[in-house]
């Protein structure tokens, strides 16, 4: 039995330089219990695809052609239905999970409230006693204690339990489908194999179809029995998932499927070059970065535990911090940036203290250090072009000479890292990509051929085809500009390939550290372990675990207390790490 | 909800106090750093009326020691936190020997009558409307009605005051001219004496309701939009919620939080009253008697206000600080 029969549909947003073509003409069937992944990169029409069936489109978007039958309402196409009228298929047929799992609740209401009110706006009568029986169950159903939940706020919740309540309300009238909009892509990999293997839980159980939206392709394979690949509002592949992974027809899917990092896969860098530039190099063998039994703590919580390293940057090298949100990699960033001074200890740049340097020095130490954070959007002052973000720091700093050595130095820079300069110098940033403005910010700090780049989850906010190519920009800045990097990600695959040494940080702890082929290759730590099993992979055949493997591991990771010591796998030249 | 624990409540009170000394210090120490002699004025005063006067040297001397200025400066602080403490805050100078506590108490009900009630239906109105704006479910003609209505906003309320006097009392002869009630009616909680009182307000008020509903619905209006592009307000309406209650217990229950911080400031302004609004219908209030206090140089009263004004403010804020937790829960929890 088909449950959502998308007919030849079209989605249309007029705007002012004329009308985008969101969509066009899509047409897929989604049968009842069976579970179809919708995967594209951003502006792929993938969301506003399941959002029409929705009717939820943001305006001024409009489905222009073709029609939506939901098999609950037999032979009236949703599009031609009553507003009044389709606010009763919500959630009643057709429920929707959304994306940001940390605003998705109201945030001045209860738990249990949230979920009274949507099943008070579709049924009459129900009494108190009642809805308390309902909620309690579903509540249960995706693992959560509804004694102690079903009372709290939103704030109370971590991520993912606030993703599994909006599971709860997303089940709790039984609908015949459910829209799940990247529901963990704001989750740590062991969160989202929980809530994901939550989800699938209960929507076996009740037996709706389920729409999956996302663009990774691990998730998918380890998620859906069918894929639809979108590209550009058009549907370029569809069919079993294991035929699709194994055997892509669309020269776009081969793309998609190729551009993912596996741990222990093909490297996606170029080969080194035989020749690396020179790193920075003092007489008397000062390091160029050295942490001394550094730690932060705020209030009664302690972010970093102290933690000495020294990085001597002689040999440029790309040191990976990884861990889950919370384990204080940021905190890391932060401190090394001297954005905020350690509690313990002190962080010495070149041999000197960087909170203790007079404002000279500091000019000298922020032309040296440079950053690139998470998100390529709030990076840029959108009031000014391109050009005048380049050329400001370049100024400031006093490396210009002229302004045909300022501008030749800015085209340099946008070719390094890929750009045409003639097309992006002259632009303001918010007619940029997400994944172009990235570049720039790399772009920007090698302008300024600093010694050391902190790079904070520079690729997790820009699509999966494009994160290979900045990591290989910014791999580029060691092997041919000469700069160590500190990269901080969540993401282990990038790590395994782009690093020289990994440190898996977990509660403010290093639990293990060393090479990348030994740390992620052949973890060692339970932590380390647990987040290696719980990549999903992109092939079919590779088990996942069940939903309780996966409440098993968080389990497994409470037991994780006190001090843990540090499993190192091996040293490289030009770094020693220890612990305190 | 919540009780209240103990310690926030002793760190609000201590904030309460400590912000109210400072102030009070401020308003004693600003006056002793201006150059100007208050004894000279005084005299300068006099002689303007009486011509030469003779033993001037002698008279100085002795309105010093009366007004305690001969005392060391440390003497004169602590006379007077002592005397604001009691809410003591001398003689005025322009109605001598009235006391300023009593001026103050007779201005203040009227003043806080007007404003209180101008406020509240200015932040009903104003908080609705700029909700309005935002609600996608608004009917088109209010969408052009509402923002087309803001123009009265410019409008300063002394004008907006006029104008109202000439329709509504001058023309139309609906509203009386000025004052607070009527010369025929005793006060008292007699329904002719309240009648009279509400009667007289009603220009009063809507010449400041007019004039600042735009505040509110601007600032409203901002805080919807954002409201309208979280998270939860695209999943209450794929919950299939109907759309008044989303637009109530999701949308205006969230946007209207920061709103109540600025009701709270207002309250504490609103002491001062609208100045000219009271002088231009001559209502006996707060900003009547600032108006006159400035214009005769009316130190003690001046100074009396200031710290009234200052105490108003602070005990709003305290009891925001009091009332936030109750409304929303992350405050609640977040002290933890």
């Amino acid at each position: 039995m088909t449950v959502l029969d998308i007919r030849n549909i079209s989605i249309d947003f007029p705007t002012s330089k004329g009308v985008v073509h969101a969509v066009s003409d899509v047409s897929l069937s989604v049968p009842q219990g069976r579970r179809i992944g919708f995967i594209g990169e951003s502006g792929s029409g993938k969301t506003t695809t399941a959002l029409a069936a929705m009717r939820m489109l943001a305006a001024p978007g409009f489905v222009s052609e073709g029609e939506i039958h939901l098999n609950a309402l037999g032979d009236t196409d949703i599009l031609s239905l009553s507003e009044e009228e389709m606010r009763r298929v919500r959630l009643r047929k057709i429920s929707y999970i959304p994306q940001g799992a940390m605003n998705s609740l109201n945030p001045v209401m209860r738990v249990e409230t949230q979920i009274w009110d949507g099943i008070l706006a579709h049924e009459a009568g129900v009494t108190q006693a009642e809805l308390q029986r309902r909620s309690d169950a579903v509540l249960e159903g995706v693992g959560l204690d509804p004694k102690i939940v079903g009372r709290l706020y939103p704030h109370e919740l971590s991520g993912g339990m606030k993703q599994r309540v909006c599971i709860a309300i997303g089940v709790c009238l039984q609908p015949d489908l459910i829209i799940a909009d990247e529901p963990t892509s704001a989750l740590d990999v062991i969160t989202q194999r929980h809530v994901m293997q939550t989800l699938r839980e209960v929507q076996a159980r009740i037996g709706a179809g389920l729409i999956l939206i996302g663009h990774d392709m691990g998730l998918m394979a380890q998620s859906v029995d069918d894929l639809a690949v979108l590209r550009l509002g058009e549907l370029v592949e569809f069919g079993p998932v294991r035929q699709i992974l194994e055997n892509p027809q669309h020269p776009y899917t081969k793309e998609l499927i190729s551009s993912v990092p596996l741990v222990g896969g093909e490297s996606f860098l170029d080969p080194t070059p035989a020749e690396v530039p020179k790193g920075f190099t003092t007489q008397d063998g000062t390091p160029l970065l050295e942490l001394r039994g550094v730690g932060k703590t705020y209030g009664a919580v302690t972010a970093l535990h102290p933690m000495s390293f020294t990085l001597d940057g002689a040999v440029p090298k790309i040191i990976s911090i990884v861990g889950q949100s919370g384990s204080g990699k940021s905190t890391m960033g932060s401190l090394m940036l001297g954005f905020s001074p350690p509690s313990t200890g002190e962080v010495l740049f070149k041999g000197q203290d960087i909170n203790r340097i007079g404002k000279a020095d500091q000019l000298t130490f922020r032309k040296q250090v440079q950053a690139v954070f998470q998100d390529p959007y709030a990076c840029f002052n959108p009031f000014y072009r391109v050009d005048h973000a380049l050329k400001f720091p370049f100024k400031r700093f006093g490396l210009a000479q002229s302004e045909d050595h300022v501008r030749h130095a800015m085209e340099e820079a946008c070719r390094a890292v890929g750009l045409d300069p003639s097309l992006v110098l002259s632009r303001y940033p918010h007619q940029l990509s997400g994944g172009q403005r990235q570049r720039l910010i790399v772009a920007r700090a090698l302008m300024l051929s600093p010694n050391l780049l902190i790079a904070d989850e520079p690729v997790s906010m820009v699509d999966a085809s494009l994160r290979s190519s900045i990591l290989k920009n910014i791999h580029d800045l060691k092997d041919r500009h000469g700069i160590s990097i500190i990269y901080i990600t969540h993401d282990l695959a990038t790590a395994y390939h782009v690093s020289d040494y990994v440190m898996v940080l977990y509660k403010g702890h290093v639990v293990e550290a060393g090479p990348p082929k030994d740390v992620i290759g052949d973890p060692k730590h339970t932590y380390t372990r647990l987040l290696i099993d719980s990549i999903p992979w992109p092939e079919v055949g590779r088990d996942w675990g069940s939903a309780d493997d996966a409440r098993a591991a968080l389990d497994e990771l409470a037991r994780i207390g006190g001090t843990p010591r540090t499993v190192y796998r091996g040293d490289i030249p030009g770094f020693t790490l220890r612990q305190g | 909800m919540g009780r209240i624990p103990a310690s926030y409540m002793i760190n609000r009170l201590l904030t309460l106090f400590l912000t109210v000394f400072i102030a009070a210090t401020l308003i004693w120490i600003i006056p002793r750093l201006s150059p100007i002699d208050p004894v000279d004025v005084m005299l300068g005063r006099m002689a303007a009326g009486g011509g030469a006067i003779e033993n001037s040297g002698a008279i100085l001397t002795q309105l010093r020691e009366s007004f305690g200025l001969d005392q060391p400066l440390i003497v004169q602080y602590l006379l007077y936190i002592k005397n604001t403490l009691t809410l003591d805050f001398g003689l005025s100078t322009a109605s001598f020997p009235t006391p300023v506590a009593q001026l103050i108490g007779q201005a203040l009900p009227w003043t806080l009558g007007l404003m209180l009630v101008s406020l509240i239906i200015t932040f009903i109105i104003g908080n609705l409307l700029g909700a309005l704006m935002v609600w996608e479910n608004t009917p088109r003609l209010w969408k052009v009605a509402i923002p087309s209505a803001m123009v009265m906003t410019a409008i300063p309320p002394l004008l907006s005051g006029l104008l109202l006097m000439y329709v509504f009392s001058s023309q139309l002869g609906w509203f009386p001219l000025t004052g607070a009630y009527g010369l025929n009616v005793e006060p008292g909680w007699d329904t002719g004496f309240i009648g009279s009182v509400l009667h007289h307000g009603f220009l009063p008020a809507m010449s400041i309701v007019l004039v600042t509903f735009g505040f509110w619905a601007l600032g409203m209006r901002g805080l919807m939009i954002t409201v309208q592009g979280e998270d939860y307000s695209v999943l209450a309406k794929a919950k299939g919620l109907r759309p008044r209650y989303i637009l109530y217990r999701y949308m205006i229950r969230n946007a209207i939080l920061p709103q109540v911080t600025a009701f709270a400031l207002q309250i504490g302004g609103l002491v001062a009253g609208q100045v000219l609004v009271e002088r231009i219908f001559a209502y006996p209030g707060m900003g009547k008697l600032l108006y006159d206090a400035i214009l005769d140089q009316d130190f003690p009263v001046i100074q009396g206000l200031s710290f009234v004004i200052i105490l108003m403010t602070a005990i709003a804020v305290f009891l925001v600080d009091l009332v936030y937790p109750l409304i929303d829960p992350r405050i609640r929890h977040g002290r933890d």
